[in-house]
């Protein structure tokens, strides 16, 4: 009885923000995205499903049109978030692995690097990304002094660069559960493995990977997410001409006055991150089922 | 984006305990009044001002509309005025009614519901063309120059990233009018704009040391970039209206319905029919004052400036904007289509 007063206690807190500004927005944002829009923004409370009829194609192209535009910028915020997890993936397994071997003073000196770019402001960092990138940056002179290239390449304003800038915001996400994951990874696995004649590539295949896996899915899900939704790299570095969810979403809420359109978009999104997160949970759990 | 991110956040932690003896609560747009002119207020009346700044008419208005108060003036521009005044948000000042409002310029009093200017004060205006790096481009006169020069010169052009002022150009390219709601002619202009998107390298508004450094050859622009001309020791940029024509934005000053201090924002509105401040203003601001003694004041180099003191002809080419209401939606399904190309 006093073990469930004090659960009941310790969750209330929790609960109650969560139901707050959680589920509230969320339960806002789905009536709205059933509603009209209103004239010059808000709703207008009338059962309207229109706003799903123009994305999934049952517009009657009277009261508003079906446009396969909104399927295409799906995809490519998709094809640009899945190239910012295989990227990420490469460039932050490797690092894991070796600081995961590091010895423990030098190990939090290098998380601790991992993390700094978050002790100034994001916009802040890709204005300077533009600076990087333009063609008469940084990157572009010392490209241009080596003679690796006779003139300047087009980087700024494409899907490159939106990349980048993905990438570059998005690693310590993929690093840290990476690293947790890695980390945890018993030594004596290794040796084992080593002692019964695996050589280092059996043993990273064998050992090493499979048990990273929770870290691998953790990561690319922390990744996937954010870049999916994201308008601020697109608009910056894409010069509004990449265009992703994220965008269209602002977009709709701001300059098109439309609610209800961009509500219904973000549960569109939701929709798809939620399925990929319970595939997520169901591959976990099977693979721990193994272990 | 940051002014997104910040207003967002603002919504829902601002104050409205904003009320007190002495204070003045503004809403402007980002870099939009001379500070100087905010200490002169203060200096002359006691009346302390803060200033909030937003990016652009639809997120003053989407923040007024999520129940932000606190505010008292804001600078709308004129379909954005007509827009709040059909919401209801305004409130009735009768600044008409003061001596010093002959001062402004009678055809400033522009907004179709406010056709004595009984409720809201004309501010400024300003034109909505192109800046060039005469380094890259030696001369530049008209829109059809200004697409050319990706292929001409080789140099990069950037557009604003704005439905309305871009798809605009189009209307303006084709001799159709900026308020055009008929569905054919704005798909024409969209059109026109897509067919120009491979040489067009961004939607930005954020160019203008790309513009100094030359990345960028022009870029479809506000006057008020005029300062980064006077500034510029080489003297390489220059602006130009196109002779095809270009758009043209005003604001005017209202005063808020939920307006915690209505009587010190009337005070800042007798201050501003004062000549003197406006052309203080114009000196930092760079634009078109709508009060027409202010522009008498100005140093000569400001008031030989077509674009800053314009002769009344150049009205003749300049269109503005109009709320479209509901036909706003053929404009921002044709946006999205060319950006999502």
């Amino acid at each position: 009885m006093n073990k469930t007063k004090n659960l009941l206690f310790l969750l209330t807190p929790f609960t109650l923000y969560i139901t707050v500004f959680f589920l509230g927005p969320i339960l806002i944002l789905l009536t709205y995205s059933f509603l009209e829009p209103g004239l010059y923004g808000g709703v207008v409370w009338n059962f309207y499903h229109h706003n799903y009829g123009r994305i999934l194609g049952w517009a009657d192209g009277i009261i508003e049109e079906f446009n396969p535009v909104y399927f295409k910028i799906f995809l490519n915020s998709f094809k640009l978030a899945l190239i910012t997890v295989i990227i990420t993936l490469v460039i932050c397994y490797p690092t894991a692995l070796w600081i995961s071997r590091l010895k423990p003073k030098l190990k939090v000196f290098f998380l601790f690097l991992v993390t700094l770019p978050f002790f100034s402001s994001l916009v802040v960092r890709l204005f300077a990304w533009m600076i990087l990138l333009k063609p008469s940056g940084l990157i572009n002179e010392f490209l241009l002094n080596i003679r690796l290239i006779d003139e300047p390449l087009q980087m700024l304003f494409t899907e490159t660069a939106v990349l980048i800038g993905l990438v570059y915001i998005l690693v310590p996400f993929m690093f840290l559960p990476l690293y947790a994951s890695i980390e945890k990874i018993d030594n004596s696995l290794i040796q084992a493995s080593n002692d019964l004649g695996g050589n280092r590539l059996i043993t990273f295949f064998k050992i090493t990977l499979p048990l990273s896996f929770p870290g691998i899915l953790g990561g690319s899900i922390l990744v996937f997410i954010p870049s999916l939704g994201n308008f601020i790299v697109p608009d910056l570095l894409g010069g509004a001409k990449v265009m992703m969810i994220g965008n269209i979403i602002e977009q709709s809420f701001l300059t098109s006055r439309n609610w209800p359109f961009g509500a219904c978009l973000a549960i569109i999104l939701m929709i798809v991150v939620v399925t990929l997160l319970y595939f997520y949970v169901k591959i976990l759990s099977k693979y721990e089922k193994i272990i | 984006m940051l002014k997104v991110i910040c207003s967002l956040v603002f919504l829902f932690v601002f104050p409205n305990t904003l009320k007190a003896e002495g204070k003045l609560n503004l809403y402007n747009w980002g870099d939009y009044i001379n500070p100087a002119v905010l200490k002169k207020f203060t200096a002359e009346t006691g009346i302390e001002i803060n200033l909030d700044v937003y990016g652009s008419n639809e997120e003053m208005l989407a923040k007024l509309q999520g129940g932000a108060t606190g505010y008292d003036i804001v600078f709308p521009s004129v379909h954005f005025h007509d827009i709040l005044f059909k919401l209801g948000l305004l409130h009735e000042t009768k600044i008409n009614e003061s001596p010093l409002f002959k001062n402004i310029d009678k055809d400033f009093i522009i907004a179709k519901t406010d056709p004595e200017g009984s409720w809201c004060l004309p501010y400024a205006r300003g034109t909505v063309g192109i800046f060039y790096n005469k380094n890259i481009v030696p001369s530049l006169n008209s829109w059809e120059e200004f697409f050319a020069i990706p292929d001409k010169y080789n140099g990069k052009i950037t557009m604003l990233d704005d439905p309305r002022e871009t798809i605009g150009v189009g209307l303006i390219v084709n001799g159709n009018s900026v308020n055009s709601t008929d569905v054919s002619e704005v798909k024409e202009a969209a059109a026109f704009i897509s067919k120009n998107l491979d040489n067009i390298s961004a939607f930005s508004y954020d160019i203008i040391s790309l513009l100094q450094s030359g990345d960028i050859a022009a870029a479809h622009w506000y006057v008020g970039g005029l300062y980064y001309v006077f500034e510029d020791p080489e003297g390489k940029l220059e602006y130009t209206v196109p002779k095809e024509g270009a758009t043209m934005y005003q604001e005017d000053m209202c005063v808020l319905e939920s307006a915690p201090n209505k009587e010190n924002a009337r005070k800042f509105m007798e201050f501003y029919l004062n000549p003197e401040n406006p052309a203080l203003n114009t000196a930092q601001q760079l634009n078109i004052s709508a009060n027409a003694p202010s522009r008498d004041l100005l140093a000569d180099n400001l008031k030989n400036n077509p674009y800053i003191n314009p002769p009344s002809e150049a009205y003749e080419k300049l269109q503005i904007f109009d709320d479209l209401g509901e036909d706003i939606k053929i404009y921002d399904r044709e946006w999205t289509k060319v950006k999502a190309q």
